[in-house]
């Protein structure tokens, strides 16, 4: 399967009284952003406001809190379209061809709990451990309807991002990309005989999956309800994969980062020279212990059945993932097949604790997101993006993090992305 | 497939017993702070009671919400050196997580209950919105 | 003014002899002595060794605690801002002198230490209680030693913050660190598995913790024939500790007789433990070493026979070497005495 991805540099937001994307900038009518929000059913239902605002790096801007990141982006050619599912129908995707708004991103932030999660600063200390303060970003703040359920309005807010995303993603359709790059992996035959020097290498992508802001969809399905199964990694970077998770910021994987899946990304650029990248695994990080079982013996199984040399697996999250990271590490190198896996530390403020709540020898290569309870100090920023009000009761947080001053002292926990499970940043401990 | 006649849910969570009480037998212990939830599951697996639910269920950190529920089984069946070892990684974490000095108004308590009603639902596979509405 | 450093040197270093004048006692001698004048170079002025101290490394092995004595007031003395010694790359007793004498100064002056040698130095085994910078595993190495060991003791005397292991080159001492590396996870994992499938060298950014396991044997057939003997790690010992058995760090273990001892009690047993409350192992030992609960057994014929002997030391910061010869030793007397389980118990 072969996807072509163009790349449209977005390099400045502004707000106007038309849509349009030219020479770089995006020019965006909210009102014309919200009531194509607004079409939807839940979102009419549970969402009582929708405010819009744009951050662009290196300003003096927190936004907190934040639920979900998504970079805007429109099937230009072939099968299906964004989010399958979900926003498009469920047709493959995949294939043909995407334009993408890249430098950019719609941030969707509010309250959903009253221990909403998430910081992203776009300058100063805080600026260093997310990826989205690099990006230009269109900011829609949600209110809810009052007495909503949350889990009605968890839904209501994500389906409002997506639709945003969308919205924002098809005035791209007719602009010539900056960047075109296409990537294709093939047939199990037709790739063995293409490259048959070449380790075959998949990666196992585990998606949180364990309830109620806990959740991840795959072409609209609740991942908790799924078997372990292959996709194209093409499927993965055309919006087959979407978060549901608000909680635990800084290894959370947003829908922008399911987009831009590093492991993806990196292993495509060795697609060919030095590995046959053959396909995505994906399985699931759910609370009862047989389905962990049956989750982590089917990645096995698949492993040995497509015959492979080697595979990173990746997980999501804190605590019960680590469970599923190391049944499924364990088994599959057990069949025989060499293992890499990502992930983040629990060592303690004074990172002298055992970082990870599960262990195995078989676990021998390891990629560290660093320690997500190192304490960081944030300094006050001229405007905030949402609201404080949270700030003490979030992971990470603590009674007082809150300054007097605007200051946030709290664990790197409370950051949107800092110590990304995929790889998608530079952190790292030892 | 997941037999609800043998689940023993051990929590501290008033929703979970509100809401789930009715389909399974549900051990309520109010006073029990998180930790302490941890030790009687420990306790209960090491009698051999199965571990049903992973302990440390849900990203939501364990300084952070006070409540807990796990599900293991109403009686003893064989026991599972590796349940046992789960439930012992799961409180050397909890223990790492620095206390937070916080005190919870009661609506992101009530907000905790329900996150830790809804991953125990998702795990025993009850609809957790229909089980809302009745008590609503 | 530059920072005052005093440097532990063994014989060899100081060019006295080799191991035929190992046994020498510690001497101290103003300024600098032998590879002293590295660190001296390296810094450029910035600090300076005021002594060294020199000491035979079978003089400190044999003569421990009164070499630590010595030199220990020696220090207390000079104050320096920092204590270094070594580096002693793959000697053994060097790099154990090096290691142990550190810690005590850190420990018992509350001055900065630093230490070098090869990772597989046994002094080494302390490196998550003093930094130890990793070297070569012969004296070769020096050239790249000497300026690397400098540059972080120079770090450690400005009270500058200690970066992760990879960034300031010290042994990783089980403390986590943040640091950006220069490339993204993922790429780090690509590169990473294409090592690995390639049976190339990799190095893991975070060890599992290791877990010595050991395979239970198949169980006992028939308990009510079986000779079981006690042993512990929580320092029951009979009263007064006859054979000074240290509350931390044992370097050795007991063998005592339990014969006809119905039940252990506060006038013949106690612990030497030094990690934890002593007050209820003391009151009654049979709580940590259950002497009286397997006369029980004994007579109700759950078990054949209490082996008379029961072994134990004290696990508190014990080397896992040690504690391994202690049992390879004592497992042979229990083969030999037709032992046929033993319960191990730890506090």
């Amino acid at each position: 399967m072969k996807l072509e991805l163009g790349f449209i540099e977005i390099k400045d937001i502004q707000f106007s009284n038309e849509c349009k994307v030219e020479n770089g900038t995006l020019f965006v009518d909210a009102e014309a952003v919200k009531a194509f929000v607004y079409e939807d059913d839940d979102v009419k239902a549970y969402v009582k406001s929708a405010c819009f605002d744009i951050a662009k790096p290196g300003e003096s801007v927190r936004i907190t809190p934040v639920k979900d990141v998504i970079e805007p982006r429109v099937k230009v050619e072939g099968p299906g379209g964004q989010f399958p599912g979900v926003i498009a129908k469920v047709d493959t995707v995949g294939s043909g061809r995407t334009h993408v708004l890249r430098g950019m991103a719609i941030v969707t932030a509010g309250k959903i709990v009253g221990f909403q999660e998430g910081i992203i600063d776009m300058s100063g200390p805080g600026a260093e451990y997310t990826p989205f303060s690099k990006l230009n970003n269109l900011v829609m703040v949600c209110e809810p309807v009052e007495g909503v359920h949350q889990h009605d309005y968890e839904r209501a807010v994500r389906i409002a991002g997506l639709r945003a995303a969308t919205f924002v993603g098809e005035l791209g359709r007719n602009v010539t990309p900056d960047e075109v790059q296409s990537f294709e992996t093939y047939g199990i035959k037709e790739g063995i005989e293409k490259f048959p020097t070449l380790p075959r290498v998949a990666y196992v992508h585990m998606l949180q999956s364990q309830g109620l802001l806990h959740d991840t969809y795959v072409y609209g399905v609740d991942a908790k309800r799924t078997l372990t199964t292959i996709l194209y990694p093409t499927e993965t970077m055309d919006g087959a994969i979407i978060s549901g998770n608000c909680v635990s910021a800084c290894d959370k994987n947003t829908t922008y980062h399911h987009q831009n899946n590093p492991v993806v990304a990196d292993l495509f650029e060795q697609h060919g020279k030095t590995l046959n990248y053959v396909c995505n695994i994906i399985t699931n990080e759910n609370v009862y212990l047989a389905d962990k079982q049956r989750s982590s013996d089917w990645s096995a199984k698949l492993c040995r059945l497509l015959d492979l040399d080697g595979v990173i697996v990746s997980q999501e999250g804190f605590g019960n993932p680590d469970t599923d990271l190391i049944m499924n590490t364990k088994k599959i190198e057990q069949m025989g097949v060499k293992t890499t896996i990502i992930t983040d530390e629990y060592a303690g403020q004074d990172g002298k604790s055992q970082s990870l709540a599960d262990a195995d020898p078989l676990a021998d290569a390891v990629v560290t997101g660093g320690n997500a309870n190192e304490v960081i100090v944030l300094p006050p920023m001229e405007k905030v993006i949402g609201t404080l009000n949270y700030v003490d009761v979030i992971a990470g947080g603590h009674a007082g993090s809150l300054r007097e001053d605007g200051s946030i002292e709290a664990e790197l926990q409370v950051i949107t992305g800092a110590t990304n499970e995929m790889g998608f940043n530079r952190l790292s401990a030892r | 497939m997941k037999n609800g006649h043998d689940f023993l849910i051990i929590t501290n969570n008033p929703l979970v017993e509100r809401c789930l009480g009715e389909y399974y037998s549900v051990e309520m212990f109010e006073e029990a702070s998180y930790r302490d939830i941890l030790v009687k599951v420990r306790d209960l697996v090491y009698a051999s009671h199965t571990l049903y639910t992973h302990p440390l269920s849900g990203s939501v950190k364990p300084n952070e919400t006070p409540y807990k529920s796990v599900v293991v089984s109403k009686v003893p069946h064989t026991f599972d050196p590796g349940e046992a070892e789960i439930i012992a990684y799961c409180i050397e974490a909890f223990d790492k997580f620095k206390p937070r000095g916080i005190t919870l108004t009661d609506p992101v308590k009530r907000d905790f209950q329900l996150i830790d009603y809804t991953l125990i639902c998702g795990a025993v596979d009850f609809d957790a919105a229909a089980g809302l509405s009745k008590i609503k | 003014m530059s920072y005052r450093v005093v440097h532990y040197i063994n014989q060899f270093f100081a060019n006295i002899g080799g191991e035929e004048m190992a046994h020498v006692a510690p001497e101290l001698r103003e300024g600098f002595v032998g590879p002293g004048l590295a660190f001296n170079q390296s810094w450029k002025g910035e600090a300076e060794i005021v002594a060294t101290v020199v000491c035979g490394d079978s003089h400190f092995a044999e003569h421990e605690k009164e070499a630590q004595e010595q030199i220990l007031a020696w220090v207390k003395e000079l104050n320096p801002d920092l204590f270094i010694a070594g580096p002693a790359f793959n000697a053994g007793r060097y790099g154990y002198a090096c290691a142990t004498i550190a810690n005590a100064v850190k420990e018992q002056l509350g001055i900065k230490v630093l230490t070098g040698m090869y990772e597989e130095n046994p002094g080494a085994d302390l490196k998550d209680k003093i930094l130890i910078v990793p070297t070569a595993n012969s004296a070769a190495g020096m050239r790249k030693a000497a300026p690397a060991m400098a540059k972080l003791a120079l770090k450690l005397m400005k009270g500058e913050k200690l970066g992760a292991s990879c960034e300031d080159n010290y042994m990783p001492n089980g403390i986590r660190v943040n640091f950006f590396e220069k490339e993204r996870g993922s790429k780090r994992a690509v590169k990473m598995l294409l090592n690995k499938l390639a049976d190339k060298p990799f190095v893991t950014e975070y060890p599992m913790p290791s877990f010595d396991r050991v395979a239970p044997n198949p169980a006992v057939k028939d308990l009510s024939k079986a000779t079981i003997a006690l042993c512990t790690s929580g320092g029951i010992v009979p009263k007064g500790n006859p054979d000074h058995i240290e509350s931390s760090s044992a370097s050795h273990y007991g063998e005592y007789s339990i014969a006809g001892v119905e039940a252990l009690c506060e006038a013949t047993h106690e612990t030497a433990h030094g990690g934890y409350d002593p007050v209820y192992a003391n009151a009654d030992a049979n709580r940590v070493l259950p002497v009286d609960v397997m006369r029980e057994f004994e007579r109700e014929g759950k078990i054949g026979k209490l082996h008379d002997l029961f072994y134990t030391t004290v696990g508190n910061g014990t080397a896992v070497a040690s504690a391994k010869k202690f049992a390879a030793e004592y497992a042979q007397k229990l083969l030999q005495a037709g032992v046929n389980a033993v319960i191990m118990t730890s506090t």
